[in-house]
């Protein structure tokens, strides 16, 4: 069984990056939202296994996702796919319940390793 | 962005490697600060070469302008121009927490441009699989007629500017400057080349 899987960037581009750098076998069953806050009705109404974030974005961004899920109580492996890779941000970030943070332009082979790191491939 | 004629695509493109680029600028600068750097996402409009010196001419505050000429392959070349407000000026310096004997005001807004300017274009020429090189930062007398003579002397003749609003907050402090890409039209058809290759890679 593949996992859910959501991406969330405001970028049509990074979307299709990290589509791009998913296993194979999982680009079945992916979606997509352009803001937070889309992020967060997909997110309650389907049961998403794995949600990759970006940081910036408008409205809700991705720390208020990360509260968000954190409030919902909801069980998804989040993976932080973010251009602000300042020290301080990875370990908001981290603290705030994601399992990585990932420095754009993301890459198949790291996105492999930390997939691999955390027991979902 | 019309004067560039860019199609959705490529304006998301670009979009997106500027804020790959302008992110670790900030990483640079934060580290350079010992800080933490907020950074929105910054916005980018291209303007024609006539528009940005009645804009620059008209702007009253404007401090400072840093300029450093910079040079990549195939004719991506081009001008970093980094403007400053006046109201900014002492904010920059706090932040800097230079002693006032220790470097001068003007060697601390070069400081800082150079590492906003060289970290951007490093990381932004890398993702088009290209390279920089640059010359020596120059701080520009904020007289207007200086500008608009520096602007006249470019060694190269520039069509279009892009203009990419920064705003970094640092703390308890925020600033804001403006980024000015001055591009031939050569380096502008060689940039929209390379979008079309990284969305043609989709």
């Amino acid at each position: 069984m593949s996992p859910s899987v959501l991406i969330c960037d405001d970028s049509n581009m990074a979307r299709k990056q990290v589509l791009r750098s998913l296993p194979e076998q999982w680009k079945t069953s992916v979606q997509t939202a352009t803001n937070g806050a889309e992020a967060l009705t997909i997110l309650r109404d389907n049961s998403i296994d794995v949600l990759f974030l970006d940081l910036t974005m408008p409205g809700i961004d991705g720390i208020g996702v990360l509260q968000g899920i954190q409030k919902l109580k909801l069980k998804c492996s989040v993976f932080v796919i973010s251009a602000d890779i300042q020290p301080e941000m990875q370990s908001k970030v981290k603290a705030l319940g994601a399992k990585e943070f990932l420095r754009k332009p993301v890459k198949p082979e790291v996105l492999t390793n930390h997939l691999q790191q955390h027991g979902l491939l | 962005m019309s004067e560039f004629h860019l199609t959705e695509d490529q304006q998301d493109c670009l979009q997106e490697l500027i804020n790959v680029a302008m992110g670790q600028a900030s990483d640079q600068l934060a580290r350079y600060l010992d800080t933490f750097v907020y950074l929105k996402v910054p916005s980018i409009e291209s303007v024609d070469a006539k528009d940005l010196m009645n804009t620059l001419s008209q702007q009253k505050n404007t401090m400072a302008v840093v300029s450093q000429g910079f040079f990549g392959y195939e004719g991506i070349r081009g001008e970093a121009l980094l403007v400053y407000q006046e109201e900014d000026s002492g904010r920059i310096a706090d932040l800097l927490g230079y002693e006032p004997d220790e470097l001068s005001q003007d060697e601390q807004l070069i400081d800082i441009s150079s590492i906003l300017t060289t970290t951007f274009l490093n990381v932004f020429a890398r993702q088009i699989d290209n390279q920089m090189s640059y010359n020596a930062p120059k701080l520009l007398p904020s007289a207007k007629e200086n500008l608009s003579e520096h602007l006249q002397q470019m060694p190269f003749s520039w069509d279009l500017a892009l203009k990419v609003n920064i705003n970094y907050q640092v703390t308890d402090y925020s600033f804001n400057c403006n980024m000015i890409l001055l591009i031939p039209e050569t380096a502008i058809t060689n940039i929209k080349h390379v979008l079309d290759r990284i969305l043609a890679e989709f």
